[in-house]
């Protein structure tokens, strides 16, 4: 073993002081992550992927503490960047394409809020602007779509209060008309302890039915769309984001290429005839292919793991729920990628052909392996395929630790197969390279 | 301390070494002269064990190449005849890896590649890449590299091809320091001005056989200490020179080549008149004529009928 490390040592030094390998391995595949997942949205600077979208509110009769609250809620959730205006302001925003969309609340919505009128929150956008309006369009839906879940609810579970709800036949008649301070001047008027008292009786289960409500609805908040978009007490669960799908695969695409060359190195190494001086040293022959093995799996090792690494301070790409899980995955995708790769260039007599065949491997087992479509995503057909190529095997890995955050009990099954597949290409290897010096099949 | 007897070696049907005996003694400087193709770099790759022999015996320091292949291995180095170098690391890093390979470290190896340097005359390029170095340079690396476990024979596969005269004189010194050290060197060329300078004993082979061996003296007393008289002649005189040539007293032959015609014979003092005499009496110019001494080339060129190499210096 510790002259197979010669021979590693060599080539480690020789991928080190190659700066073209370099920006090739591990700045290419960065900045293809950057492009790509810039561009399907999330930023350097975004929350948890999907960068926030500018969205106009409009909340006309919205008291200030209120509308402090709900500014807060949706810059919390991380999807939205909002900004206050008048529907007229909101207009002139949305057709400039300065905001995605402009979300209005109703006039008066604490009326409406009382009298269980429903809440209408619309949405305004350019119709021919981009997906981000869809977007707010489409939370905003779930949101409003979770307010009529939580009606249903309401009226199934008491059905009483909802048929007296209306207000006039409470005889609240205009008690609860106007701002919190005309209603609450009213309230304290003490000509009115009947409609008061009924007031408060009707209020108090109000309450009652929304705590109740949001607490079965894990804490929606009536008529917000957005406050349902941060389910309380589910805070531990992660937002995927794209980078979490194109990192990995761009980073097993070019590992693939990174070995590969390593691989063909030992065809030049042949025509260059280090290889047969080499044969010339003492000791056994194996340590030279297994030297190049172990440097392979060295440079794929470094190269996924600065891709990770500044993935996860750049992107926040997920690096799994624990600090073994990931780095275990990049280890057997390594000295999977390693063996496949020189078990290839053994079996090819020239570099040329090699040379070839590699690119079309690569390419293939890129389509049906998962690196240019999520695994979870692949046609049948290609996934039935995959089984037999190990980037699959790897990119089924890398989406379960990054983006399902799975420990080892998730991906036993894919890392049991890569480990497999690095032991038997391995012993593959050496067969071959053996039976090529007895031949005298290298000089 | 180097015994071939009858080595074949062949591709596919090809004979590309066919039954080739000699032997190098201790500390000799052996050449191997012959034309592209003649089968040198394959007789070396036989030897140095990497090719395995289709027939016949080769004995290094006692040790059989083919059962004892690990024995021989430590006796030779080996410098092929590409630059069989990282040239993407200096020259130093290379000597440090072809050191390590053959089991040297620590402060050993560091002396020994410092050596090596010197005596390539690196030491000042050492932390630079192969790369960048010129073609002796590499050269010189490649030879010193062969050197590194300081071996008992050097196998040495065209060491100055491709190379300018002056870097190729540097290399055969060199190659010369080192057979007064006392190393068993074979050295393959195809410059026959090289093997004459720097061997002891030359063998010459050519499609797979040796047609010649022997000390250089002993070699050309085998054509007979023959001369060679060189003349131009117009094209349509040359079937009247050979008419009267072959009633001249001691003209062994005439060939043609390169548009000259060749008169061999033992006495070359002796036929300069009579041939001087005839040109005059054809009205022919007197300038051409040349005479050369018996050589390699000539050797050859009785040997097998061809030329060395055309660019041969
Ligand atoms: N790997 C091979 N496969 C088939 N034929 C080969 C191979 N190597 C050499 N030959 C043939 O064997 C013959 C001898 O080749 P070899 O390389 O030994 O010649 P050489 O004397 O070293 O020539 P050069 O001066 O060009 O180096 C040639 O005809 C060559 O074409
Ligand atoms: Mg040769």
């Amino acid at each position: 073993m510790t002259r197979a490390w010669v021979f590693a040592r060599r080539d480690l030094k020789r991928m080190a002081a190659d700066r073209r390998a370099l920006v090739v391995n591990v700045a290419l595949p960065l900045a293809l992550t950057a492009v790509m997942g810039l561009s399907f949205g999330g930023g350097v600077f975004g929350k948890k992927g999907i960068s926030a979208i500018p969205v106009a509110i409009v909340a006309e009769d919205v008291p200030e503490s209120m509308r402090t609250r709900l500014l807060e809620g949706l810059e919390k959730s991380g999807f939205f960047a909002p900004v206050w205006a008048d529907s007229l302001a909101a207009d002139t925003l949305v057709r400039n394409g300065k905001v995605a969309a402009a979300l209005v609340l109703p006039d008066d919505p604490l009326t409406a809020f009382f009298r269980a009128d429903s809440l209408v929150v619309e949405v305004w956008k350019d119709p021919s602007s981009d997906i981000k309006a869809g977007i707010v369009e489409e939370i905003v839906g779930r949101g409003v779509l979770r307010v009529q879940a939580g009606e249903a609810a309401f009226r199934a579970l008491w059905p009483d209060d909802y048929m007296t709800i209306g207000a006039d036949s409470l005889g609240l008649d205009g008690l609860l008309e106007g701002d919190v301070t005309d209603i609450w001047t009213r309230l304290r008027d003490p000509g009115q302890t009947a409609a008061r008292e009924r007031a408060f009786d009707f209020l108090v289960r109000q309450f009652d039915h929304q705590v109740a409500l949001q607490r079965a609805l894990q804490g929606a908040a009536a008529g917000l769309a957005v406050a349902d978009k941060v389910p309380t007490g589910q805070e531990e669960q992660r937002e995927t984001s794209l980078f979490d799908y194109f990192l990995p695969s761009f980073a097993v695409f070019f590992l693939m290429f990174a070995v590969a060359a390593g691989a063909r190195d030992l065809h030049r190494e042949r025509a260059r005839r280090t290889l047969q001086r080499q044969l010339l040293g003492p000791g056994p022959a194996w340590p030279i292919v297994v030297g190049k093995w172990i440097a392979s799996v060295a440079q794929g090792l470094v190269m996924l793991s600065v891709l990770l690494g500044v993935g996860a301070l750049l992107f926040r790409v997920n690096l799994g729920p624990d600090p073994w899980t990931l780095p275990i995955v990049i280890v057997l995708t390594c000295t999977a990628a390693a063996g496949f790769f020189l078990a290839l260039a053994l079996l090819v007599s020239r570099e040329k052909v090699l040379d070839n065949l590699c690119t079309a491997v690569i390419l293939v087992s890129g389509m049906i392996g998962g690196n240019f479509l999520p695994v979870d995503n692949l046609p049948p057909w290609a996934a039935g395929a995959g089984r037999y190529v190990f980037n699959y095997w790897a990119n089924l890995s890398f989406s379960r630790v990054i983006g399902g955050n799975e420990g080892l009990s998730g991906i036993a099954t894919p890392l049991l197969v890569l480990a497999g597949a690095s032991l038997v290409l391995l012993v593959v290897i050496l067969v071959l390279f053996n039976a090529r010096v007895k031949r005298g099949g290298w000089a | 301390m180097i015994e071939v007897r009858d080595l074949v070696k062949k591709y596919g049907s090809h004979k590309a070494v066919d039954g080739v005996t000699f032997s190098v003694a201790r500390g000799e400087l052996f050449g191997l002269l012959g034309p592209n193709g003649a089968g040198k770099t394959t007789t070396i790759g036989v030897l140095s064990t990497l090719l395995h022999a289709d027939g016949g015996q080769v004995r290094i320091g006692g040790h059989d190449v083919a059962a004892g292949a690990k024995e021989v291995r430590r006796l030779i180095g080996v410098v092929p005849q590409e630059i069989a170098l990282y040239t993407d690391l200096t020259a130093r890093d290379n000597l440090m890896f072809w050191g390590r390979l053959h089991g040297l470290g620590g402060a050993a190896l560091g002396k020994r590649v410092e050596e090596l340097l010197v005596m390539a005359d690196l030491v000042d390029a050492a932390r630079r890449k192969v790369e960048t170095y010129s073609g002796g340079m590499q050269r010189r690396l490649n030879l010193v590299a062969g050197l590194i476990h300081e071996p008992e024979v050097l196998f040495l596969d065209e060491p100055t091809v491709g190379i300018d005269a002056q870097a190729r004189s540097r290399i055969l010194e060199l190659i010369a320091q080192l057979g007064r050290q006392g190393l068993t060197v074979i050295y393959t060329t195809h410059y026959l001005e090289e093997a004459e300078q720097l061997c002891d004993r030359i063998g010459v082979i050519d499609r797979g056989r040796l047609v010649a061996l022997g000390d250089k003296e002993s070699l050309i007393s085998q054509i007979g200490d023959a001369d060679l008289i060189r003349l131009s002649l117009p094209a349509d005189r040359h079937e009247a020179f050979r008419a009267a040539g072959a009633g001249w007293p001691g003209c062994t032959g005439i060939g043609e080549r390169r548009g000259k015609l060749e008169v061999r014979t033992p006495d070359g003092g002796r036929l300069l008149p009579v041939i001087q005499e005839w040109l005059r009496a054809n009205d022919l110019p007197l300038e051409q004529l040349e005479i050369e001494r018996p050589n390699l080339e000539t050797l050859y060129l009785t040997l097998t009928g061809r030329g060395l190499r055309e660019d041969a210096p």
